[in-house]
């Protein structure tokens, strides 16, 4: 009998396992398609065997519960993913979105329309056609009309990314609530898990918990950290503290500087939720980083064509013969006084077109030369380099140098038109440890030959011909050609001296080709402007000297030690004034007690070449964002796939292991009812019908 | 390992990607261009732009150049005229002076030439859109005014010496405009007007200082023919701006092919793609369908 008993609990265990197993099974059908539900499967658990006389017999399994099929590791690693995908994906939005706003040109007309670059081009170009006829009301109109358009386009651009900037803005905030209702969920989670299933897999609530976090990982970026008792701690990114078990800290907004910053007890955590990762840290990016670039950038061009057009419209005379003043600026656009700002506020404020000064100051109104001017500013550096050019002593002083010997070092600086010159420091050593120094800066004049047969060099105010200049100029003598070298200069001879009769610079080359019998040509100067006709040709550029200010020549004394005594500080409030090519000062500072100075590099950015590297950087940004997006998104994919592969449920898994249970239910179901037979005939001892 | 369950979710990312990018394709198709946004190919964005700058430079280049030529065409008109009136007034002067006149023809011939001068002095004065075009940059003043106050009487000039240019997209500046005091009151002989009053001076008595005449005649010749030199320069100018003109249009065609050829969809090639994106759609459509049709479930396959 013990041994049909046996068999008995034996078969009902096996029943009661099958049918908890189908239980477990008929839960996984049932939430197959339940988000983050993680597939379970039974545990079996083999009972412990009866040993009689030395034999072992099996006696037969339970099943002791559910086991959720979860890899933490795997699933931690998705979910860091998913906050890198989800931050890329937040921010390609928002790019997308400023993007759009510079859409490319594709030279229909239809899609000029708002298009920056055409505008700037249409604006410099209206001032190339008033050059054909600076009277002409008409074109007049035409530049204002371009102004208009440029400045409307500009600064529309510029409040749509501040219209895109707030509705980031927003969105971050929106994102705080969800993150604060998820990290309380969490931590309420944490203690019902702790409490329930300190030492297991708490199933469903762990599923409950794996799912906020993931949630919570699209939202923000987090590291996870599980503690004792089966629960979990959650920080940012950058380690402050979210939820510690079943606690959990609210994040909190605030308003600062017209942006809302966040706030985790009591700091200001915004710029490390900028790169933390998850849709905040995406919406963050945009927000604090690639809008603004692109407002900045914008700014800038807005700023420098506004400022340079307007002072140079300032310089020359408008149709009424007027020329700007302080009091009453001839200014095109609205004067910014700051790069910033500039874009959104980029307006015309001129509504007169005769106020455009197409001719020179002191010109008629019929001339065109500011008009030209204007035009010429597209093919000008935008950024205006650094005038300033700071050098060290460029040259060893050496005590062994001859009395009267010298020595010279050069440096390449900037004026603030990019036009470079090689700055000379020559030493001559006087001796007593003194030496004198003369800082020269020869501005080299090269003619323009523009017109035919002719050729003119432009001296800036105050400039005079270097003795070191090369000119020379052939012309018709008698029979044939004669060629003058630049004749001697009087130091400090004036470039167009008062005339006629021609004197300075004019007279000695007057008289140079006079005595060579040279006829024909004729040189004559204005304004500093020295033309020469009617030569056959000409060489060479002329160096001029800008006018210095002290400190240009001085004395360096130096102790017995070689250490420098006087001056006794760095030389600063050195200029050139007078450039050739109409920049207002140089300026350099002498770091006698530095040890090294940098040149003011140029930079010839004309505003066309800004903005198209403008696009070309933008459109690479959000490139560059899209392939990294794409890349996480595949990321998350492959890992989701493998995360599935382990916890997601196969329904024809579990209709096999359906069939399975169901056969080994029918099975152990078949061997009770045989049991129970062979029960009955033992109780009834062969008689068939007692116990049926 | 097991395959992940839910493929199907996979593959519907595959067919929202099949479906974008016939999207695109379709967009580029019906727009005829190949780049819509700046991140689809940032360095060609960034080179349109440039392009674009040259095109429009050029184009701009065209127009001015339509308007000037017609400034610079009246210009040498006016010019060829006054070499005509000087020519009959040069004839007029010779036979006055040939001896055989009397008072009063020599006084008609004074009068006739005072009406050249008057002739001459008004083509001095032509205005092109309401522009004085030979008073340098004074375009807005009447430039020569006759003063017979003294005998001979004077003509004054109320422009300046200014020369306006025109720049060529190159930086090549091509001159618009002689101011009237180089070609009309031009040093020593060269003063058109100044050899003309003298002329109406020399027979307004109907008495001819013979000497004098000639030497007023011979002025005028040569103050025409320094007329004739300085519209060499308006004609010059005429020639270099219809060369720059064929140049820069030349440039702008060359300019604008290569703009298409960074920006318009080649239709050929997007027309191959959309449709093997649409055949990719279909096949994942029809893969979908099948993986999810119920009859794959291994559920449908238990007995019921």
């Amino acid at each position: 009998m013990g041994t049909i008993s046996t068999a008995f609990s034996l078969i009902s265990g096996a029943l009661n396992a099958d049918q908890a197993a189908l239980s477990i099974t008929a839960n996984n059908v049932a939430n197959a398609n339940t988000p983050g539900y993680t597939q379970e499967i039974p545990k079996w658990q083999e009972n412990d065997p009866l040993t009689i006389n030395g034999v072992s017999y099996g006696n037969g399994v339970t099943e002791t519960g559910a086991k959720s099929l979860r890899d933490s590791v795997l699933a931690e690693r998705l979910d860091q993913q998913q906050q890198l995908a989800s931050a890329s994906s937040a921010r390609l939005t928002a790019l997308d979105g400023v993007q759009a706003l510079f859409t490319p040109d594709s030279g229909s007309t239809s899609s000029k329309a708002g298009d920056i670059g055409g505008d700037i081009t249409s604006f410099f170009s209206s001032f190339s056609q008033l050059e054909a006829q600076p009277t002409d009301n008409a074109l007049r109109q035409g530049v204002l009309s371009s102004a208009t358009t440029l400045a409307g386009d500009v600064s529309n651009a510029a409040a749509s990314l501040n219209t895109q900037r707030s509705g980031l803005d927003q969105e971050a905030a929106g994102v705080t609530s969800q993150v604060n209702s998820l990290t309380s969920a969490i931590s309420q989670l944490n203690v019902q898990i702790q409490s329930t299933s300190p030492n297991a897999d708490a199933g469903t609530l762990e599923d409950q918990r794996d799912q906020d976090v993931s949630q919570l990982s699209q939202l923000i970026g987090i590291n996870q950290i599980t503690t004792e008792n089966n629960g979990l701690s959650i920080t940012t990114a950058s380690g402050q503290l979210l939820v510690s078990e079943g606690s959990n800290y609210q994040l909190t907004t605030g308003a600062a500087g017209g942006v809302t910053d966040f706030f985790l007890g009591g700091s200001d955590i915004t710029s490390q939720l900028a790169g933390g990762g998850g849709q905040l840290g995406g919406y963050l990016t945009a927000r604090d980083e690639d809008i603004p670039n692109a407002l900045a950038s914008l700014d800038q061009l807005a700023y420098n064509i506004s400022t340079n057009v307007n002072a140079l419209n300032n310089s020359g005379t408008d149709l009424d013969g007027t020329t700007g003043s302080a009091a009453n600026p001839l200014y095109i656009f609205n004067q910014p006084t700051t790069a910033a700002g500039s874009a959104a506020n980029m307006s015309v404020i001129m509504t007169d077109p005769n106020q455009i000064a197409a001719a020179a100051a002191g010109q008629g109104t019929g001339d065109n030369s500011n008009a030209i001017a204007m035009a010429n500013l597209q093919n000008e550096s935008l950024v205006p380099p650094v005038a300033t050019t700071s050098f060290s002593m460029i040259q060893n002083l050496s005590a062994t140098t001859a009395l009267g010997g010298t020595a010279t070092g050069s440096i390449t600086v900037y004026d603030s038109l990019g036009k470079s010159y090689d700055a000379t420091v020559t030493y001559t050593n006087q001796g007593a440890n003194t030496w004198n120094y003369s800082i020269a800066m020869p501005d080299t004049v090269t003619p323009d030959t523009s017109v035919a047969n002719q050729m003119s060099y432009t001296f800036g105010a105050g400039e005079t011909v270097d003795p070191g200049t090369n000119l020379t100029i052939t012309g018709n003598a008698g029979g044939g050609l004669a060629t003058i070298t630049a004749p001697p200069v009087v130091a400090g001879e004036a470039v167009g001296a008062a005339g006629p009769p021609p004197t300075g610079y004019v007279a000695a080359l007057d008289a140079a080709m006079t005595a060579k019998g040279i006829t024909g040509v004729t040189v004559t100067s204005s304004g500093g402007v020295l033309t020469i006709a009617g030569a056959t040709a000409t060489a060479g550029s002329v160096i001029a000297d800008p006018v210095a200010s002290a400190n240009a020549t001085g004395i360096l004394q130096f102790n017995a030690a070689g250490t420098l005594i006087s001056p006794a500080a760095n030389v600063s409030g050195l200029t050139f004034a007078g450039l050739s090519d109409g920049a207002a000062t140089l300026n350099l500072q002498w770091g006698l007690y530095s040890a090294s100075g940098t040149a003011g590099g140029s930079n010839d950015e004309t505003p066309i070449d800004f903005y198209s590297n403008f696009v070309s950087t933008l459109g690479a940004t959000v490139s560059g964002v899209q392939a990294e997006n794409t890349a996480q998104n595949a990321s998350v994919t492959q890992l989701q796939t493998q995360n599935n592969a382990l916890s997601s449920v196969n329904l024809n898994d579990e209709a096999s292991a359906l069939s399975t249970l169901q056969t080994s239910y029918q099975a152990a179901s078949q061997v009770f009812s045989m049991l129970n037979t062979i029960m009955a005939a033992a109780l009834n001892l062969g008689d068939q019908t007692t116990v049926a | 390992m097991r395959v992940d369950p839910s493929y199907v979710s996979n593959l519907v990312g595959s067919l929202d990607q099949a479906q974008g990018n016939e999207q695109q394709l379709t967009a580029e198709l019906s727009s005829g261009v190949s780049i819509s946004s700046l991140s689809q190919n940032p360095v060609a964005s960034g080179e349109n732009v440039l392009l674009l700058n040259q095109i429009q430079q050029d184009d701009s280049f065209t127009q001015s150049s339509n308007l000037v030529t017609g400034q610079l065409q009246v210009a040498d008109s006016s010019l060829g005229s006054v070499v005509t009136e000087l020519t009959s007034a040069i004839s007029l002067a010779t036979s006055a002076n040939n001896g055989t006149m009397n008072s009063s023809d020599v006084k008609s011939i004074s009068n006739q030439i005072s009406g050249i001068l008057d002739e001459v002095q008004s083509l001095a004065n032509t205005s092109y859109q309401g522009q004085f075009i030979f008073a340098g940059g004074q375009t807005s003043t009447t430039p020569f005014t006759t003063s017979s106050g003294t005998s001979p009487a004077v003509t004054t000039y109320s422009g300046d010496d200014d020369i306006n240019y025109l720049a060529t997209p190159n930086g090549q500046k091509i001159q618009l405009n002689v101011p009237g005091s180089q070609i009309f009151l031009g040093t020593g002989s060269n003063s058109v007007f100044g050899a003309l009053n003298s002329l109406v001076a020399d027979y307004s008595s109907g008495t001819v200082n013979t000497a004098q005449a000639v030497s007023d005649t011979q002025a005028l010749g040569t103050a025409m023919n320094y007329v004739s030199q300085q519209r060499v320069t308006i004609d010059n100018s005429i020639t270099q701006i219809s060369t720059a003109s064929e140049a820069v249009t030349s440039d702008e065609t060359q300019l604008t092919s290569a703009q298409n050829n960074l920006m318009q969809a080649d239709v050929a090639q997007v027309s191959t793609q959309l449709s093997l994106a649409e055949t990719q759609q279909t096949a994942l459509e029809d893969v979908i369908a099948q993986l999810n049709s119920s009859s794959n479930s291994l559920f449908s396959k238990l007995p019921a």
